[in-house]
């Protein structure tokens, strides 16, 4: 149908535009509400909730209406594998927003790895393992004082999985409690979990007014994270303002509050490629489905200057592709960073020392060019440190160093 | 003689109201909105499975048997908002334009019905508050009932048109653990109305089960594929997108066990009942135990018991005990009035 094509005439009647629809949100939450469970279990002794302290949270809202804590700071940042090993300036934007915002945060160096990738991509592991390792982290956040904040988006979903498997399995917890009585730790379990995307969100008021940076003439498509938006649906963050309360509200919103145009694209919901399986065992076909399903079709239907995403694997996995797909004149070649990355640039964070651009595959100096970046610059800033270190004067650069 | 309380204007609640003034029993009959008719008249039905008979011409067989009775006292506009006692002795609280009134009853039916889900509700994504040309069979219907079938974004006649079945149906993800009975039947239907009205439109049914039976198998079901060319596809939709001007659908071929993409004009979202909020407050207000799904409850575990609650003098027909069609619906409404009538006459109902 050709939308040049006359309308039609003596319209009888015609239903609502989507604008004119309006979706109450306040309706049935379809599962139960895990806290009941977990608040249960802590009456009977079973377990510790950790709360988050009064004053210190945000209420955000979640995909039926319920209400979400996300905690302002005293955070126990829960890192990722992937994102520490390929995308250093991931976490270290994360790290430097607290460190704008003047928050306490804690990077513990005794977090264990979730082993949801093995779980996801190969069902290795058990339910007793994967559970007792949540709760090892749990419980030594709880130890240290702070609240998690996961940075890895499978850890999160995982983790959600992993509660509903603990709060309804009776054997399960006399299993994980005797590995914890072996550790000679506590059981315990956050009142909720949080993922680093739904603090920047929470965050984005605060941050706003602090922008150093004209974002205005960026245009960004975003790729949702499958196990941020996918697992546990019902806890994750929405929003009426941002694709009709439809999509998940997070990274969007960073966007929208940077004054960034959203370029939206028909593959929106489609896995980044990365698959977990299919990036072990069927490598090729990741990285087709990543140029070929995601990045060309934003280029074609949004032409964005950046690809915003939540999760290490959708970075790693969207943004590496391209190499490949280049060598084959695919219409490929768009930026790739996080979220906290970019909101780290809106905000004036140093492109080389804090947000680490260069371990990033696609070419990102137009990107920071029509940011306003003297990346050149930037870039013998960023060498200077180096020579430092090379020449033994600093063992790493520090945040005074990164400013 | 205290008169038999009917709540809910719509199929059953008019067919049971009928029914007891019929025999001579008084009958107040309360309705929530400011005509009766229930989903049939408010939603705009085009035409009634399986036959295609005109939707109003038979809502009116079974509305002037009431409107027409001096034994129904019709409250329009009406709620009920407290209910006393237990049956024969029930003291019912209505709340209407002219504030509120306390009557004596001697037996409830509750006729309270259902609601079209929400398919903002859908954990899958299909876009209805975001995409102009996603519809829901509602939307169809009223469309289909001006004889008019057209694009929402742009007036224009589709080319092609999909339903997708089972939309807050069968789907434990959302906690609707039911099949809504209706909606393969009323897609078909639809499908055929399309086609009459735009023949060279491709039309598409996209199903996990097709459920169309007793009559509707072949006045519906193979009338749609053998007649009209409508193509029945097996497989789950998960996703509508958009691109350019038209939707995309995509989802999962299971009979060809592969992933599909397909443009489409418009998309109907062949949407399943709820128990309506008159439903379930009447359930509270009644205290009436509702089934295990969360529909007013019968009594017993007997199917041969579709009308009797837990609570003595109380009955419900219709959707407000679980999914109905119009011919169970209709029914029930007629066997919960003579329910009600035996249990007056001091019956065993």
């Amino acid at each position: 149908m050709s939308s040049t094509a006359p309308q039609e005439k003596n319209i009888q009647f015609m239903p609502k535009k989507a604008k004119d629809r309006v979706f109450d949100r306040q309706g049935n939450v379809p599962t139960e509400y895990f806290k009941d469970a977990l608040f249960e279990l802590e009456a009977k002794g079973e377990l510790i909730v950790q709360k988050i302290e009064d004053g210190n949270w945000v209420e955000v809202e979640t995909k039926f209406g319920r209400k979400k804590k996300i905690p302002i700071q005293n955070t126990w940042h829960h890192k990722s594998c992937g994102q520490c090993g390929h995308i250093p300036g991931y976490s270290t934007s994360i790290f430097w927003l607290n460190r704008l915002l003047g928050l306490k945060y804690h990077d513990p160096r005794d977090q264990t790895s979730c082993t949801a990738w093995n779980y996801y991509a190969s069902s290795a592991s058990n339910p007793v393992a994967q559970a007792s390792i949540a709760i090892r982290n749990f419980s030594q956040a709880y130890q240290d004082g702070f609240f998690p904040l996961i940075h890895c988006g499978t850890s999160y979903g995982h983790y959600k999985e992993t509660r509903n498997e603990i709060l309804h399995h009776p054997k399960l917890r006399d299993q994980v409690r005797k590995v914890m009585d072996k550790l000679g730790k506590p059981m315990v379990f956050p009142e909720e979990l949080v993922h680093y995307s739904e603090w920047v969100h929470a965050m984005l008021p605060r941050l706003k007014p602090l922008q150093k940076r004209d974002m205005s003439n960026i245009r960004v498509s975003v790729h949702p994270a499958c196990h941020y938006h996918k697992l546990v649906v019902e806890d994750v963050i929405y929003d009426r303002d941002l694709y009709d309360g439809q999509r998940t509200a997070v990274v969007s919103s960073v966007v929208k509050a940077f004054g960034s145009y959203l370029g939206d694209y028909s593959t929106w919901h489609d896995c980044c490629g990365f698959g977990f399986r299919h990036i072990l065992v069927s490598r090729d076909f990741s990285r087709s489905f990543s140029t070929i399903r995601k990045i060309e079709r934003m280029k074609e239907e949004a032409n964005p200057d950046v690809v915003l995403t939540h999760d290490t694997g959708c970075v790693t996995t969207l943004d590496k592709s391209q190499f490949a797909a280049q060598a084959h004149n695919r219409n490929v070649g768009v930026p790739v960073l996080s979220d906290a990355q970019f909101a780290a640039l809106a905000l004036g964070a140093h492109p080389y020392k804090v947000c680490q651009l260069h371990w990033h595959g696609v070419n990102n100096k137009p990107l920071m060019e029509k940011m306003g970046i003297d990346h050149k610059q930037a870039w013998e800033e960023f060498q200077t440190q180096v020579k430092r270190i090379e020449a033994k004067e600093i063992e790493y650069i520090s945040w005074e160093d990164a400013q | 003689m205290k008169p038999i309380l009917v709540v809910g204007g719509g199929p059953a609640g008019l067919v049971a109201a009928a029914g007891a003034a019929g025999v001579g029993r008084k009958v107040i009959l309360v309705e929530a909105k400011d005509k009766l008719g229930g989903n049939p008249i408010h939603n705009h039905y085009s035409v009634f499975t399986p036959n295609q008979v005109d939707a109003e011409t038979a809502m009116k067989e079974i509305l002037s048997p009431v409107e027409k009775n001096p034994n129904v006292d019709v409250r329009l506009s009406t709620m009920v908002t407290a209910v006393e006692g237990e049956a024969p002795n029930l003291k019912v609280t209505l709340k209407g334009a002219k504030g509120e009134e306390k009557v004596d009853v001697g037996a409830a039916v509750i006729a309270t019905g259902f609601e079209h889900f929400d398919p903002g509700r859908e954990t899958q994504v299909y876009g209805y508050y975001e995409y102009d040309d996603v519809l829901t069979l509602l939307d169809a219907e009223k469309m289909l009932k001006a004889k008019q079938f057209l694009r929402p974004s742009n007036g224009q006649k589709p080319k092609s048109v999909c339903f997708i079945q089972c939309v807050g149906s069968r789907d434990r993800q959302i906690g609707n653990q039911w099949c809504s009975k209706v909606c393969c039947g009323i897609a078909s239907q639809q499908s055929i109305e399309v086609k009459e009205l735009l023949p060279d439109a491709k039309v598409f049914i996209f199903y996990i089960d097709m459920r169309t039976y007793g009559f509707w198998e072949d006045d519906i079901y193979w009338k749609a594929q053998e007649e009209k060319k409508v193509n029945y596809i097996r497989g789950i939709v998960t996703e509508i997108t958009k691109r350019g001007d038209q939707l995309v659908i995509k989802g999962e071929d299971t009979t060809m066990g592969r992933p599909m993409e397909v443009p489409m004009d418009v998309v109907v979202l062949s949407v399943g009942m709820e128990p309506s909020p008159g439903t379930k407050a009447m359930a509270k207000m009644f205290n009436l135990p509702l089934e295990h799904h969360g529909w007013i409850g019968r009594a017993g575990n007997s199917p041969l018991n579709t009308v009797s609650t837990s609570r003595a003098g109380v009955f419900v027909a219709g959707a407000a005990g679980g999914p109905a069609d119009l011919e169970d619906s209709t029914s029930q409404g007629g066997l919960a009035a003579l329910k009600a009538v035996g249990y007056l006459n001091g019956l065993k109902a």
